[in-house]
């Protein structure tokens, strides 16, 4: 199975899942800042624009990978003991974190005009 | 060969003292500057920042009796602006980081089990640069030209042009110099918590405020560089007029407070955090029962890390960002609220399972949290945008600010001192002197910033220097200023308790406290060595496990009791497992240190008096300093030329592929990253958003020899890793020659990179983008330059000896720099050659 | 404690019941032992306008709910002391534990920021300056350190320039367009709604409305230097078709006619010309753009941004002793100016009122 590749009983994994999630904040920013800058939409169309659902796309699909992360974390703690259940155990959490940080900090992107 | 420690066992503990003492004592008298060990440092960095506290005390007192009544002319508003902005500077610079980077320098080592931190002599050199660094700043009061343009800078204020004097310069500099300190003593705590652990102190079974700590020190690591970069640029707009933050050039003002709040919002976390470990610490002690929840701290631990780098813009939400962005930030800013939520309930179920004692420390830790809980949440109020664009910039974010610095840093601060005093002096405070103390500091406290709140929302804006009478602010204010006199009596009665312990205090017994941690198994005071013997931990409560450890320790019955050698040594463990790797010798006291801070600080002093040529010979001989200091390393006739060791033990590190050097070079250049990427980030934020940025319409900078440069600089490192390869299966055949190679095209590389700055025609005190373009060739130059220099002493020293497949650590440590400067560079390339040509303007 | 809440009919639609914010606003002055309330002329619990009304409800609300949490859980944490003789296995204790960290430390705090999230994007998505059916009326602010510009290039017949006094309609939406001529101020005014910092290089927007007419205070909301407490605004909603009579009555012709009028005057316009035309502009007689435009400043209600008030004798004590009523502001001492010369420059500069 792929998920069991990433072994998750690494301590990397207590880094990489916010490292992730703050490459998703940063690109999500400076994106819509560049969209800004360079051809926002018309102020009429409220919310309802391409670049909303761009960055919610976006954000959507990071989301769901971060739920699989956790949950893959989750299954790896199940199977292991002491330090490695641990590490498994506490990186499924901040998988899962990160996933409730994308969905929550995107919750704006659904009802905002993206450049006023 | 002999076996070392075999000789060692047969002595008695007090010979095994004695010895050890030989060879860890701190000299007297003058050479007493050249102390490198991390217990004396510690303190001397945290009495110290008490220093900067009491000063940046009495500013604060100054602020509160101008405002005490309206229309005051106690202070003209240019001396006013002048200590708001010391006052605020004096608190967060100078006392809040370096008072707790010493409390981590003092305890660390002893928690984990070790003798001392990695590098000692960069302790010391941090603690000169700072202690250098905060006279020079501090100064400045004294000749009336202290900075007064608020403690985060703001240009244009702070600008040549609305600040001509000296004030921002000081700040700019004094600002940057401390940073080295800062920025040091986080490189060599990420690098002592992952690397000197004690044997079987795996990385779940560390101390929590092990943890802590190592979340602060990263957080410097990566948070403060974007603050250097910033400094910089604002220094050279000043002092030689590139427009990096003027509209006209084609620079832009706000490109400053993104490089100022991507340093300042980690900031608060990386005061806070030290402080919550210091909570963490003592409540399961004071509870009598393990922390609950080990992992769920450093799960929050961690979250806070990461999330606080995503709040920058929330101190920006008036600036004009468009309301989605700002939308993001308030969010992420909420989503803190989660981690610290997650410790409030951990502690409280921990006393709710334990059987808790309100002893005094445990009172401020109550402070702590009634005050700390109640700065969250206005904090999570500030985070919501509409709410923050009417207090922004108000007295109640003042208040607010207050409730989570002193709540959230000193409160703690207090109760660990407190809490480790019996450890530093081997006495116990007063128990009645301090419940005072602590009283009319609460008290003292909430009458001063609970009002102040309110003074906020009636529309008194922060920094001003006076009011009306009939503004309706006037009661509040005195109140303020009233209760500020009773929150400093209160710190004076803490302050004077402290003292007064050290000569009346009465003896405190072994482990007052009944702790858990390995700092208890240390005599009080503690000894230079920090441990006679070694333990083998298997759990996360040491001494609970086995009360009789520290004896065990100090009789030699564990690892590393023997001192025969001369060589200040502990174990190197695996960062995660905790298993031995290898033995770590340590340098010695030494003089270096001292001397290199002490010609930075000339060339801190003749930037400010705009001596430049002095500067530049002083950078050069700060340069030879360091240099020379790192020459006594490795097989150095003062370091460890002898490499036996006992049959069984692992080698010395620097026989070895690995070691603390190289760590602590591979998180200086994540520092150094976090400084790179801040400046592609300025390069690309003053390109796309900038109101008057010009692209030149001819790329001034030419690509073939840019090109050519990055290969040679790629040839370079190859070289090195070939080298490496060869080291690695004991080869070390042409070694030097192979050095002098890679010298030689990292030499072409520099000349290269020096003719394209040529001959791309620069005028950087006309535009901004030829400004950027300028420092970053300089940093490429620089990093060039310093690659060749490490690696021709390393030909040398292979010469001498010193290196070779004997000792191969320290060409491993410079062919990291090379790796680095190879990927830089090649950034470089795209961003400042490749990329105008693709997009153009 | 004087009466709370001053404003009366509302014009926006999105608030608690008067009952619900008084009975707060009650609250929060008992729990400070406050003895003014919350009124005053720069108090955010005073709105005069749907945004600072929306910000109020906020602040209220937040602040009924951050107090019960803070006492809450100071009150576990003080009852958790009390010695209890409890025995409990190692399950036991692990369910605890798990009740109050996933219970307090993720579902209370979860819970909270997302009714709060959803509370502030849609209290904040209504500031939003969207484009309205009939554009608002647009009035540009500039920052200088430590006056304030003020335009009206939409007024009919020409744009009208004045200079630290901002008169607006009442009753519609307006739209501010905020710069600044030299550092960073930001432009505030508490009782309407939130504040924007006024840039240097760029053009800050934000909309702004009062219910009816009436005097706010505003003040710079970011350090601008020295002057930086004395850089205050008189802001004064009046009904549009006053507003309107305001703005014909400032157009430069009348202006000028205005400025040469008088014959009584004709000393201190030499005056003006000796020693205030290179900065300062009077519609017909100077251009001087470094201090404020002085062509309607008889008329104002404050001088000196905001530093005293305009009655008989206000300008010439003004010129005397700006020094000591603003320090360090960037008008020369007039030391060496006859006291005389001061007073007659005063009468006409008093005069000059549309």
């Amino acid at each position: 199975m792929l998920l069991a590749r990433f072994q998750f009983t690494h301590p990397i994994h207590l880094v990489v899942g916010l490292m992730l999630w703050s490459l998703w904040f940063v690109g999500v920013y400076s994106g819509l800042s560049v969209a800004c800058a360079v051809a926002p939409p018309p102020p009429e169309a409220g919310a309802f624009t391409g670049l909303n659902a761009a960055l919610g796309g976006v954000s959507l699909i990071t989301a769901v990978g971060f739920a699989v992360l956790a949950w893959g974390g989750g299954q790896a703690a199940k199977q292991h003991q002491g330090r490695q259940r641990f590490h498994a155990t506490v990186s499924a959490w901040l998988y899962l974190f990160s996933a409730f940080g994308v969905v929550f900090a995107g919750m704006p992107i659904i009802s905002v005009p993206p450049c006023l | 060969m002999k076996s070392v420690n075999q000789e060692a066992i047969e002595h008695d503990p007090q010979q095994l003292h004695n010895d050890l003492h030989a060879i860890w004592c701190n000299p007297k008298g003058l050479r007493s500057l050249t102390i490198v060990n991390h217990t004396t440092l510690g303190l001397r960095f945290m009495v110290t920042g008490m220093v900067f506290f009491l000063i940046g005390g009495i500013l604060a007192m100054l602020v509160r009796t101008q405002l005490a009544m309206p229309d005051q002319n106690f202070m003209s508003p240019e001396i006013y602006n002048q200590v708001t902005t010391m006052h605020g500077t004096v608190m967060m610079f100078l006392f809040a980081i370096p008072m707790l980077e010493g409390l981590a320098i003092y305890l660390i080592p002893k928690m984990i089990g070790a003798r001392d931190l990695v590098c000692p002599r960069l302790t010391s050199l941090g603690y000169f640069c700072y202690l250098f660094g905060g006279i020079i700043l501090t100064s400045s009061l004294i000749i009336e030209m202290a900075p007064s343009s608020g403690w985060f800078m703001y240009t244009p204020l702070s600008s040549k042009e609305f600040a001509p004097d000296l004030g921002s310069d000081f700040w700019l500099l004094g600002i940057t110099f401390v940073e080295i300190s800062a920025v040091s003593a986080g490189v060599e705590l990420v690098v002592s918590i992952l690397r000197t652990r004690t044997q079987g102190m795996a990385l779940h079974k560390m101390p929590l405020f092990a943890w802590y700590i190592l979340a602060m020190a990263l957080m410097i690591v990566v948070g403060f560089p974007p603050l250097i970069l910033g400094s910089i640029l604002l220094e050279l707009e000043r002092a030689v007029g590139m427009p990096f933050f003027q509209i006209a050039g084609g620079g832009d003002p706000l490109l400053w407070q993104h490089l100022f709040w991507l340093f300042g919002h980690p900031e608060v976390y990386i005061i806070f955090l030290p402080a919550a470990g210091i909570v963490s610490t003592l409540i399961p002690v004071f509870a009598g029962r393990p922390i609950v929840g080990y992992g769920w701290v450093v799960f929050a631990i961690i979250v806070t890390g990461f999330i606080s780098f995503g709040l920058w813009v929330h101190h920006m939400f008036t600036v004009g960002i468009p309301q989605l962005a700002q939308a993001f930030f308030s969010a992420a800013s909420m989503l803190v609220a989660v981690p610290t939520a997650i410790q409030v309930f951990v502690w409280l179920a921990t006393l709710w399972l334990g059987k808790p004692k309100m002893k005094l420390p445990m009172l401020w830790v109550m402070g702590f949290l009634i005050i700390f809980v109640c700065g969250g949440l206005t904090g999570v109020m500030l985070a919501l945008v509409p709410f923050n664009w009417q207090v922004h910039d108000t007295h109640f974010v003042v208040a607010h600010m207050h409730y989570v610095l002193v709540g959230g840093m000193f409160f703690p601060l207090i109760a660990g001192l407190y809490y480790w005093l019996p450890l530093f002096s081997g006495r116990m405070p007063s128990e009645n002197l301090g419940r005072w103390g602590f009283w009319l500091t609460f008290l003292g406290f909430n009458g001063t910033f609970l009002i102040m709140h309110w003074t906020g929302l009636l529309g008194m804006p922060r920094r001003v220097y006076t009011y009306e009478a009939g503004s309706g602010w006037e009661i509040y204010n005195l109140f303020s200023s009233v209760s500020s006199f009773v929150l400093s009596a209160g710190i004076a009665m803490v302050l004077l308790d402290i003292a007064l312990h050290f000569r009346y205090g009465k003896p405190a017994k072994h482990n007052p406290w009944n702790a858990d941690t390995l700092e208890w198994a240390n005599t009080m005071p503690p000894s230079a060595y920090n441990f006679v013997s070694l333990p083998n931990v298997g759990s996360r409560h040491p001494l609970w496990d086995d009360p009789n450890l520290p004896h065990t320790m100090k009789e030699g019955k564990h690892g590393l009791a023997v001192a025969t050698h001369g060589r200040r040594e502990m174990y190197g463990t695996d960062p995660i497992t905790g298993k031995i790797r290898e033995i770590i010798h340590l340098p010695g006291n030494s003089w270096w240190p001292l001397f290199a801070a002490a010609a930075l600080a000339v060339v801190c002093l003749s930037l400010l008096t705009e001596v430049y040529a002095l500067a530049g010979v002083f950078v050069i001989i700060a340069g030879v300093f360091l240099l020379r200091w790192s020459w006594e390393n490795g097989a150095h006739p003062s370091a460890a030329p002898n490499a036996d060791v006992a049959t069984g033990d692992p080698p010395l590190h620097s026989r070895t592929m690995d070691g603390p050097g190289l760590w602590a070079m591979a998180v200086f250049l994540i520092a150094n990253g976090s400084f790179f990427l801040s400046y592609l980030f300025g390069w690309f934020y003053l390109w796309t958003v900038s109101p008057e940025w010009r692209m030149p319409d001819i790329p001034p900078l030419s690509l073939l020899v840019m090109v050519l440069a990055g290969l040679a600089l790629l040839a370079g490192s190859t070289v090195i890793e070939k080298l490496l390869r060869g080291l690695r299966e004991q080869r070390d055949g042409r070694l030097a020659a192979g050095l002098y190679l890679a010298g030689g095209l990292g030499t072409i590389q520099a000349v290269l990179t020096g003719w394209a700055l040529f001959s791309a025609e620069l005028s950087p005190t006309q535009t901004t983008h030829d400004a950027v373009m300028l420092v970053g060739l300089f940093y490429a130059l620089f990093h060039g330059g310093l690659a060749v220099i490490l690696t021709v002493l390393q030909a040398l020293r292979v010469g001498y000896g010193y290196v070779g497949a004997h000792a191969p650590f320290e060409p491993a440590v410079v062919a990291l720099l090379w790796r680095y400067n190879v990927i830089t560079f090649w950034l470089l390339i795209g961003a400042l050659a490749v990329l105008p040509r693709v997009i153009g303007g | 404690m004087r009466e709370c809440n001053r404003t009366t009919p509302i014009i926006g639609s999105h608030l608690a019941p008067q009952w619900a914010s008084q009975s707060a606003c009650l609250l929060g002055t008992v729990l400070l032992v406050s003895l003014a309330g919350c009124a005053g002329d720069k108090s955010i619990l005073d709105p005069a306008g749907p945004a600072a009304r929306d910000v109020r409800l906020i602040w209220w609300v937040m602040l009924v709910f951050a107090t019960l949490v803070l006492i809450g859980v100071t009150v576990l944490w003080l009852y958790a002391f009390k010695p209890r003789n409890v025995v409990r296995t190692p399950a036991q204790e692990r369910r605890i534990a798990r009740r109050w960290i996933i219970g307090g430390g993720i579902m209370l705090p979860v819970a909270s920021i997302i009714t709060l999230l959803m509370f502030g994007v849609s209290a904040g998505q209504r500031m939003l300056p969207l484009p309205l059916g009939e554009p608002p009326e647009v009035i540009e602010v500039i920052g200088h350190q430590w006056w304030w510009e003020v335009r009206y290039p939409g007024a009919q017949g020409g744009e009208v320039i004045t200079a630290n006094q901002l008169v607006m309609p009442a009753g519609e939406p307006v739209d501010f367009h905020v710069s600044s001529a030299d550092v960073i101020h930001a432009f505030w005014v508490p009782r309407l709604g939130g504040k924007i910092d006024m840039l240097p290089g760029r053009v800050n927007k934000i909309r702004l409305e009062a219910d009816e007419p009436a005097v706010f205070g505003a003040q710079c909301a970011e350090l601008c230097g020295v002057g930086h407490a004395h850089m205050q605004l008189h802001v004064e909603a009046v009904p549009r078709r006053e507003f309107d009579a305001w703005l014909t009555a400032r157009q430069e012709v009348v202006l000028r006619e205005l400025a040469v009028a008088d014959a009584t005057h004709d000393g201190a316009r030499d005056a003006f010309k000796t020693h205030c035309a290179s900065c300062h502009q009077i519609a017909g007689v100077s251009q001087g753009g470094i201090g404020p435009t002085l062509s309607d400043v008889g008329g104002r209600a404050m001088l000196g941004a905001g530093v005293i008030a305009m009655e008989e004798g206000a300008v010439s004590r003004w010129l005397q002793h700006h020094q000591t009523l603003k320090p360090s502001n960037k008008m020369p001492d007039h030391g060496d100016v006859e006291t005389d010369t001061l007073d007659a420059l005063g009468a006409w500069l008093e005069a000059l009122s549309p």
